[in-house]
């Protein structure tokens, strides 16, 4: 492995309209690091995963993937390089939880349907849900959905994982299923960028918490530290309050 | 020919086969519209989505090319445009003209059609196939369209019973449709009293063609659900 970080952003500026959302964000992941990035709704965390992807353009920085500038890259390879798994799960509703995962592997890589059922079925059994293949996504719970939904980004042999809220509109008693499976994924070693308020998942498998607030990463550093000895108040007083609403299900 | 009914009746059934030739002009001529109508409503319905937002300025020009086209096309009685395509704009025979008219028309209704259809699904879906690596268009044809289809059926139906009943308009060129057919009936000498039967003649005509093409959607509509998902 080379000393190039796998990701690393630049000084990223965002504007939607007047309201300057990230002023100036930048941080590095290796490879298998899992950060988790957290701060108040409306912080830009969101924002800063879609820049990171190019689902969202900015006017200022850059993000480089292996060293690559990703303004320079096709954008359609760097998603197949960086995969993401969305709040509101985002399955195609109209194909089954099997398809939804062949859909990339064969529009995009050019797999043959049987070499990408193959490769689907492999997927879908890792996240505990071969046996709900053919069932449509209005058939599934929400966490079932939620874990198609990481099936599907994985079958595309992404370099790194884009969590972006993946438990917020899960029932409390589903959440369980989904960081099960993403701790699975970090103890495998994706690199995984993970936006969630989960702070049990967080101490136990982030190798950085990150935390965001004003449009800018005001304080980072291993879990330990973040939770136990941050450097600003205002890291422990969020961090603090998030454990006691979200701290349970980790 | 049964006793019990009036000569006008009388009239009405021994041209049957003559008033049948009538109808299948009409099947021919709705069935043709709409076609023209689907494959000039379908694509110009996803650039009126599209287009506007694209970042190529002759992209953009298409956009509105297309809805200022729409706009005209809605804004003008389909007898106008009939009239001008066969006589104004000479297009013979009086058939290609009436399809011509009626599928263009068509065109801009059935784009509004495909305009909700893909406007109601979530931007998330469009979201989740780029993230996956599918261009925009490959986002729209595999992700995009399949689920806006099965939206537009109940203003597919509303479209295709106005595109059969609004074959009638054809009269205004002569084209020997259903209604014209009818015309001549009650225009032959001795016959005019048969108006009123040869009139209700043919709505009853029109109308079960409406039921029956309407029926046909639904069912349509009930095979391509997608299973759990009502009403989608």
């Amino acid at each position: 492995m080379s000393d190039v970080p796998l990701l690393r952003a630049e000084n990223i500026h965002k504007r939607f309209g007047d309201e300057q959302v990230l002023r100036g964000v930048s941080f590095e992941m290796d490879t298998q690091d899992v950060q988790v990035l957290v701060g108040s709704s409306g912080s830009g965390k969101s924002t800063l995963l879609r820049c990171i992807n190019r689902l969202a353009e900015f006017e200022e920085g850059e993000v480089y993937l292996d060293g690559t500038p990703t303004s320079e890259m096709d954008v359609n390879e760097l998603r197949q390089q960086v995969g993401m798994v969305f709040q509101d799960f985002n399955l195609f509703a109209h194909l089954t939880a099997v398809e939804n995962v062949t859909l990339g592997l064969r529009r995009v890589l050019g797999q043959s349907k049987a070499d990408a059922e193959t490769r689907a079925m492999r997927e879908l059994e890792q996240v505990g849900l071969a046996d709900q293949a053919d069932s449509y996504p209005a058939e599934l719970s929400g966490g079932q959905k939620q874990r198609v939904g990481i099936a599907r980004a994985l079958a595309m042999d992404p370099k790194l994982m884009l969590f972006d809220e993946p438990t917020s509109a899960l029932d409390p008693e589903l959440i369980g299923e989904v960081l099960g499976v993403m701790r699975d994924l970090a103890e495998g070693g994706m690199t995984m960028l993970c936006v969630t308020h989960e702070m049990g998942f967080a101490r136990q498998v982030a190798t950085d918490i990150m935390f965001l607030e004003g449009g800018t990463i005001v304080e980072h550093g291993p879990p330990e530290q973040m939770f136990d000895h941050p450097e600003h108040e205002r890291t422990k007083q969020f961090l603090e309050r998030l454990t006691t609403l979200h701290g349970d299900h980790g | 020919m049964p006793e019990a009914l009036s000569a006008d009746w009388q009239y009405v059934l021994a041209n049957a086969c003559y008033l049948g030739e009538g109808l299948v002009v009409t099947i021919e001529l709705t069935v043709a519209s709409l076609l023209v109508g689907f494959a000039a409503g379908l694509p110009a319905g996803v650039v009126e989505v599209y287009a506007p937002r694209s970042e190529r300025a002759p992209v953009r020009w298409l956009g509105a090319a297309v809805r200022n086209a729409g706009i005209v096309l809605r804004g003008t009685p389909i007898v106008v445009i009939i009239t001008l395509a066969f006589f104004a704009f000479g297009i013979s025979p009086a058939f290609v003209a009436a399809t011509v008219a009626l599928g263009f028309r068509s065109a801009a209704y059935q784009t509004q059609i495909f305009r909700g259809a893909i406007q109601s699904v979530g931007v998330g879906q469009m979201e989740a196939a780029r993230s996956v690596g599918l261009s925009q268009l490959q986002s729209i044809r595999h992700v995009v369209l399949p689920q806006a289809l099965r939206r537009s059926v109940p203003g597919f139906q509303n479209e295709v019973t106005i595109v059969l009943k609004d074959t009638s308009i054809a009269f205004a060129i002569g084209l020997a449709e259903l209604l014209t057919k009818s015309y001549d009936l009650f225009q032959s000498v001795g016959h005019t009293t048969a108006i009123f039967e040869l009139i209700l003649f043919v709505s009853a005509v029109y109308f079960v063609l409406t039921v029956t093409a309407n029926q046909s959607l639904e069912a349509l509509a009930d095979a391509v659900s997608v299973p759990g998902s009502e009403g989608q």
